[in-house]
């Protein structure tokens, strides 16, 4: 698995690097991109695809992101609004001082998915940690196969990244991109359905020892594992994040366990394999 | 080996006391623990404390860093500070091993807790061994705990019925016992054998066979009595789970750390309302296992010493011991 760089400015790992908002991106109604760099215009650190944050307002509290990707100089942070954090988090504006500390966990693993066609499969906000892969991947397109992006929310406006799915993503050699909601508008042509129901239709193939890199909802994740089943996808090629909740990030407050895994330390990243061998305490 | 009558006990005390701070235990608001020694105070050495010294080196509460923040502006600063050298005197051999188990917590895994680690870096620590059980509850014996010796310390004192036997276990515990010899003598001294223990839970196979029981009705049928009091949690010695929050008064504040308990439904319970441990029979589970199959898988070691606090405290008689006999009778 990936090497863990830390922060080098931090004193402890729990006393964070202040940082400023420098950029928000309104993706969908409940979903905002917040780009985050020090007071000096730098990156606070530098993260692997699929590691986490913990991000906070000093007066509010701290929570623990995916870091959805990074430009040379800032941390990208997509989050739906769903409690007290990230309530405050919407309502902020450009300039408003956060902290940050991190990077956490394991991240997806790069090497094993080098040299091999990968498709990433995201719902809703779960495409967030997916996207730090796929941006990876483009990145360094030659060291990947092919590519395949299957993503579904619930309605089009609902669709996260809309720049990178209409625009950044379409023009990437060898990458298929194909989209999906649950409920469409007038203007939607695309797909209407399910994700699960539109893996199946799509039928990926799993030759080649493809690799699979799926986030979103648990229901989604429980359907999305039969289709991937059905198809004939390895329980080891099927890479997924896991989400428990995070004070420390270091694997000392207790309570990111799932058996004696935490989730803050030796995930978020789990293949299906791994998953098995697990308590189902998710 | 050295000897040093019980009663010139103070005397050492005042003496370590004139160069370093010291915690011994003491009895005082009905609750016996390690505090801070002053001159002559009465120290009670008999039987172990009912709190138990992790506070020593992980705080109920502790400070990270104070903040401000201003509308769009903010600032921090650490509130670390070193620890200054001090001497923890008298534990048993009991919580010698829990600041063992914490030290695996704290120290190991790629990330050194600094909060912790200037704490057990400045504190000398003085164990004494027991002959028998120090309370009813004791059953450390049956925990890989050895009742008469602690080796992770500076310095262990065996018991010797009116006077102690002191040996170094470190070099500060070698410059210890050569800074206040003049209080010790020399003498030719015999261990007495160790008492009979009766509560004797017996552990062979019972990580490998929770390894098999996560799903098993026991968990439903053992939980059903559970308050979720948490004393179980504050009282032990090993249990190091923390939350981590903030005190804000106006634009100024700062963020702590604290005591948290696996046996609160807010542990688990994330930003949206999903609770992977949402019943007491899943909070249960997780404390009885994380003790006995996760931390052994983790770290090589069980996470209970065998001091016995939490049987002796629970409300409702929640018994470790009890429940180390049920999994071993459970038929699979």
């Amino acid at each position: 698995m990936t090497q863990v760089v830390r922060a080098e400015t931090a004193v402890s790992p729990l006393v964070p690097v202040v940082c400023k908002i420098v950029k928000i991106v309104l993706e969908t109604p409940d979903v905002k991109t917040f780009h985050v760099s020090t007071p000096d215009g730098q990156k606070p650190f530098t993260p692997m695809p699929g590691q986490l944050g913990m991000l906070s307002i000093l007066n509010v509290g701290e929570g623990m992101f995916s870091i959805t990707t990074q430009g040379p100089n800032h941390l990208e942070f997509s989050i739906k609004k769903t409690g007290v954090l990230t309530d405050a988090l919407h309502e902020a504006e450009v300039g408003q001082t956060v902290t940050v500390r991190g990077p956490y966990g394991n991240g997806f693993p790069i090497d094993f998915c080098k040299g091999k066609d990968v498709l990433f499969i995201g719902g809703g906000i779960g495409l967030a940690p997916v996207r730090s892969l796929i941006t990876y991947a483009i990145q360094n397109r030659s060291d990947f196969g092919k590519l395949q992006v299957i993503y579904g929310s619930r309605s089009p406006a609902d669709l996260v990244f809309k720049e990178d799915l209409f625009e950044n993503w379409t023009s990437v050699p060898e990458m298929a991109l194909d989209l999906t909601v649950d409920r469409g508008d007038d203007e939607w042509k695309g797909n209407v359905g399910f994700v699960p129901a539109f893996i199946e239709q799509l039928a990926p193939s799993p030759e080649g020892d493809k690799v699979c890199v799926l986030c979103g909802p648990p229901i989604m994740i429980k359907f999305c594992l039969q289709s991937l089943a059905k198809l004939g996808f390895k329980n080891e090629n099927i890479i997924t994040t896991l989400e428990m909740r995070m004070k420390c990030g270091v694997g000392k407050c207790g309570r990111c366990n799932i058996g004696s895994c935490f989730v803050c330390l030796d995930g978020p990243v789990f293949t299906l394999a791994q998953m098995q061998n697990m308590p189902p305490e998710y | 080996m050295k000897t040093i009558a019980k009663a010139k006990i103070n005397a050492l005390l005042d003496e370590i006391a004139k160069k370093s701070n010291v915690l011994a235990p003491v009895a005082g608001d009905g609750a016996s623990k390690f505090a801070p020694y002053t001159q002559g105070a009465p120290v009670s050495l008999d039987g172990r404390t009912l709190l138990p010294p992790k506070d020593i080196f992980f705080p109920q509460t502790e400070k990270m860093y104070k903040f401000t923040n201003n509308s769009l502006e903010g600032s921090l600063e650490s509130s670390f500070e070193a620890t200054k050298p001090q001497v923890l005197f008298g534990i048993r051999t009991c919580d010698a091993k829990s600041i063992h188990c914490l030290d695996h917590v704290f120290l190991t895994k790629g990330f050194v807790d600094e909060f912790y680690q200037t704490k057990r870096d400045n504190t000398l620590i003085v164990s004494i061994g027991c002959n028998g059980p120090a309370e009813p509850t004791c059953f450390c014996k049956s925990m890989d705990v050895n009742p008469q010796e602690a080796d992770n310390v500076d310095v262990h004192l065996y018991d010797l019925g009116s006077e102690y036997g002191a040996v170094a276990k470190s070099e500060a515990g070698e410059a210890f016992l050569a800074n206040y010899a003049a209080l010790f003598g020399d003498a030719d001294v015999k261990i007495p054998e160790v008492a009979g223990f009766p509560l004797n839970p017996n552990l062979e196979g019972v990580t490998e066979k929770l390894q098999k029981m996560f799903d098993h009705p026991l968990w439903e049928e053992v939980s059903r009595k559970c308050l979720g009091c948490g004393a179980c949690t504050y009282l032990c010695p090993t249990c190091h789970c923390f939350d981590v929050s903030a005190r804000v008064a106006g634009d100024q504040g700062f963020r702590f750390r604290c005591w948290d308990s696996c046996m609160f439904s807010e542990y688990t319970r994330m930003a949206g309302g999903h609770n992977p441990r949402p019943s007491k029979k899943e909070r249960v589970r997780n404390r009885f296992l994380h003790k006995l199959q996760y931390f052994p898988e983790r770290y090589g070691e069980l996470l209970c010493t065998g001091c016995g606090r939490c049987v002796s405290k629970c409300p409702v008689n929640m018994d470790i011991t009890n429940i180390i006999k049920q999994v071993r009778e459970v038929e699979l």
